[in-house]
């Protein structure tokens, strides 16, 4: 049974010896035993493949051997990616893609949020039909998109063709310069509605009487929005920012999909690429090596993801 | 109307010679029970529903028919590119082994040409594989090479080696060791739409002789009809690419290694040899200078062609017979105006064979697929059922199911499949199925080595992407796939 009178014991000090730590975990086992399954299921499906990436990584294994069969190679393998010309490329791709991805879908779904919290007529149609992107498989969409942008019939090409705007169908994802930008637009047609909920329900808690009171004094609809919402939306906009971050740098289906990275690897991204590495060309060693890097990057984010919580919280009880 | 081309014949008799004895050599080579010799579309009528085979029977001396066990089997399976035909053989295949064993308590898992490789090896990683499994004749080696996969030979099953085109048994041939029978065995050929052909200014029953030709005849169509003229291929991690460059490649003297010529032994990369580069200049011609083939290539593969082809958008492209069932299934999805443009595109297809090199050198890749039975340390449950692996490979790999289950586009990898009733009503129903059949001498098989799907489905794509996006000129794209493959195989 859990003790109730746990949290209104002091907790060991810091320097404390250790059997008093020991005695404030006797103190709560009861807890611990609550959460031991969630720490064993995390261990087993997070701790132990991110060891077994990270050792892994240590490890030259030729594609024509059993994965058992590997070398120990010390940082080969980090060498041999960090003086790679393709890395490069990729994090070019990959930064670029991100960032765009990111700020266009967050930009996007900030602006169409604030339409949508006015009351209007529709706004509950207009906020579903917003929403259906996101709710739509990427898997899917991604098949759907290929088609609309297809180099030879797909319906934009086809449109701008009979309107007399372009003699071919313009190229959108056969050629090096457009495949990354084309396929950009894809992922912030899916994400945007996810920023768009996100600050929606950040609106929510913009109290309404500072927004009358800043009206009273005169404040235009700008200044409204610049010196009251969004100083209040801080929070939620950072969170959110990180959140569509985090999963723009571990995007697969988008890319994947729609042009498998090509063409010429114009499109390939980190985890594109370190699928191919892995699955497609064997090279178990570098493409963890990959994985370890993309982890570290990650976690960085992860790390300002929690700081950012954190605050909001504080923020939160300070008032 | 089928036509072929078959002028300059005794020119290019010795090439066919060539590599005739390259498909058909083997060292212990008994009487295969077909003339291997003698084939032709004439020869192949001949015999076709001369013998009569009772799978149940045969199958029944290998693996009882009331034996009761477990098998976990994943197989090749049919994709959005092939006619609604063959789906329903796969069908009755399951249906048929289940009656015929009934209880073996089957768990038969589908997968794609383009997604069985990575999800396998995936498996293989986690020794959770299926006890059996039905690879693309370019993954027998590499799983061979690295020890996955028991000694299984077409004894084992009751055929016979020499049952089997010699040419299909190196793929599944280590070390002098065999690890799997081939289930069938294929080659393409070339599809034209005479309507276009006719419009374009060209002789609607003559196709191109060579890939010169191809060149020529897609840029006329493309400049008179404002339509692609040749349905290039060239996405990455696409079993399509290679089965349609490679020819071209062959076909102007070029290669990987020395995989065209009679004792390859691999030794040579030749990727970027003078041959190898015109092959890909030809490519580089018709889609950056001649703009005449599709502008989605880089990112499609041929199920992407077939409504092209049938929309008569389409003047060429290289396929099997199943094609022409595949346009019966989209036209029958047609509605209205399309319905009747599909007709005529049908009542216009042709086949013929594959172009040659400037050199009269014809080629085509020997392609199909092979069965296996993995070693129990790598499946799921660290066990085999033996018996119930080789009761499914034996159905499967019998002249029966080899040939059914090859019905619309390929051939049936058991020679004695061509001797069936099934064979006979195959030739009447399956129209240019004479074309492949006349296509198979020609057949040259990818190298039997296990870097073959990287070098096939990474790297030519790549060459060719390279060269086609402009981000490479045709010999650095060359000379860097050459490089590539030298890397691969450890520096040759």
């Amino acid at each position: 049974m859990t003790d109730v009178t746990a949290q209104s014991r002091p907790a060991a000090r810091p320097g404390g010896t250790r059997s008093d730590l020991l005695r404030q975990i006797w103190i709560s086992r009861a807890d611990y035993l609550y959460v031991l399954p969630a720490i064993v299921v995390m261990l087993v499906v997070i701790a132990y493949p991110i060891y077994y990436t990270v050792d892994l990584s240590f490890y030259k294994t030729p594609p024509g051997l059993q994965l058992k069969d590997k070398s120990f190679v010390w940082f080969d393998n980090y060498t041999t990616i960090l003086t790679s010309g393709v890395f490069w490329r990729v994090t070019l791709n990959t930064v670029i893609w991100t960032i765009a991805s990111t700020l266009i879908a967050f930009v996007l779904g900030y602006a169409l949020a604030l339409a949508l919290h006015r009351e209007f007529a529709g706004r509950g149609i207009m906020r579903a039909i917003f929403i259906v992107p996101w709710v739509i498989s990427a898997v899917a969409a991604s098949y759907i998109w290929k088609w609309i942008y297809h180099s030879d019939f797909g319906i934009i090409g086809v449109v701008m063709v009979q309107l007399g705007i372009v003699d071919r169908p313009p190229n959108f994802i056969d050629s090096v310069n457009t495949v990354l930008p084309s396929l950009i637009v894809v992922n912030i047609w899916r994400e945007f509605p996810f920023a768009m909920i996100m600050m929606m329900a950040g609106l929510q808690t913009v109290p309404e009487q500072l927004l009358r009171a800043a009206q009273v004094d005169g404040a235009s609809a700008w200044q409204r929005f610049w010196h009251v919402t969004f100083p209040h939306l801080r929070g939620v906009s950072t969170v959110t920012v990180l959140l569509l971050a985090v999963a723009n740098f571990n995007s697969f289906i988008i890319p994947w999909i729609m042009t498998g990275g090509g063409p010429s690897n114009a499109s390939h991204i980190w985890i594109t690429h370190i699928y191919e590495l892995a699955f497609g060309r064997q090279r178990w060693g570098v493409a963890s090596a990959y994985s370890v890097l993309l982890f570290i990057i990650l976690m960085t984010l992860g790390y300002f993801y929690v700081r950012a919580l954190s605050q909001g919280e504080r923020r939160e009880r300070g008032a | 109307m089928t036509t072929f081309i078959l002028r300059g014949a005794a020119v290019r008799g010795a090439a066919i010679a060539v590599l005739t004895a390259s498909l058909t050599a083997t060292t212990a080579l008994a009487e295969p029970p077909v003339d291997l010799s003698k084939w032709s579309p004439d020869y192949v009528r001949s015999i076709a529903g001369t013998e009569e085979f009772d799978t149940a029977a045969e199958c029944g001396k290998v693996t009882p028919l009331d034996y009761k066990g477990r098998l976990t089997f994943w197989y090749q399976g049919v994709f959005e590119g092939d006619p609604d035909l063959l789906r329903q053989y796969y069908k009755d295949f399951f249906e048929t082994f289940r009656k015929t064993y009934p209880n073996i308590q089957l768990e038969e898992q589908a997968l794609t040409y383009n997604d069985l490789l990575d999800k396998f090896r995936t498996a293989l990683l986690g020794n959770a594989a299926p006890m059996a499994v039905r690879l693309q004749i370019l993954g027998g080696t590499e799983f061979a090479s690295k020890g996955y996969l028991e000694p299984l030979k077409p004894e084992d099953v009751g055929w016979s080696t020499e049952d089997f085109w010699p040419g299909a048994m190196k793929a599944v041939t280590w070390d002098g060791v065999t690890y799997g029978i081939p289930t069938n065995n294929e080659t393409m050929a070339l599809i034209w739409n005479a309507d276009i052909f006719k419009r374009a200014g060209l002789d609607p029953d003559s196709p191109p002789a060579t890939w010169d030709d191809v060149v020529a005849y897609s840029k006329q169509i493309h400049d008179k009809l404002g339509i692609a003229g040749y349905g290039l291929v060239a996405r990455k991690n696409a079993g399509n690419t290679p089965y349609r460059f490679m020819p071209q490649l062959w076909g102007y003297g070029g290669g990987v290694f020395d995989e065209a010529d009679a004792s390859p032994n691999y030794g040579e990369v030749r990727l970027n040899s003078e041959a190898s580069k015109r092959a890909l200049q030809a490519s580089y011609d018709m889609y950056v200078r001649d703009k005449s083939v599709p502008t989605s290539a880089l990112t499609n593969q041929q199920a992407d062609n077939q409504p092209l082809f049938v929309a008569g958008q389409l003047g060429m492209m290289i396929s099997h017979p199943s094609d022409y069932n595949v346009m019966l299934d989209l036209q029958k999805k047609a509605t209205g105006a399309d319905k009747e443009k599909a007709q005529t595109v049908i009542d216009n297809m042709r086949y013929g064979l594959i172009p040659t090199g400037p050199d009269g050198k014809r080629a085509v890749v020997f392609g199909g697929s092979n069965i296996h039975i993995l070693k129990p340390e790598y499946v799921e449950g660290g066990k085999v059922d033996e018996p119930a692996a080789k009761a499914i490979i034996c159905f499967w790999t019998s002249p029966e199911w080899s040939l059914k289950m090859a019905y619309a586009g390929s051939n049936p990898g058991n020679l004695n499949g061509f001797k069936t009733k099934w064979m006979k009503e195959r030739l009447d129903n399956i129209k240019f199925l004479d074309v492949t059949t006349s296509m198979l001498p020609y057949g040259i098989p990818f190298p039997a080595l296990p870097q073959a799907p990287e070098i096939m489905n990474i790297i030519v794509p790549d060459m060719l992407q390279n060269a086609l996006t402009g981000a490479m000129t045709v010999d650095q794209a060359a000379d860097d796939a050459a490089e590539k493959v030298k890397e691969l195989m450890g520096g040759l």
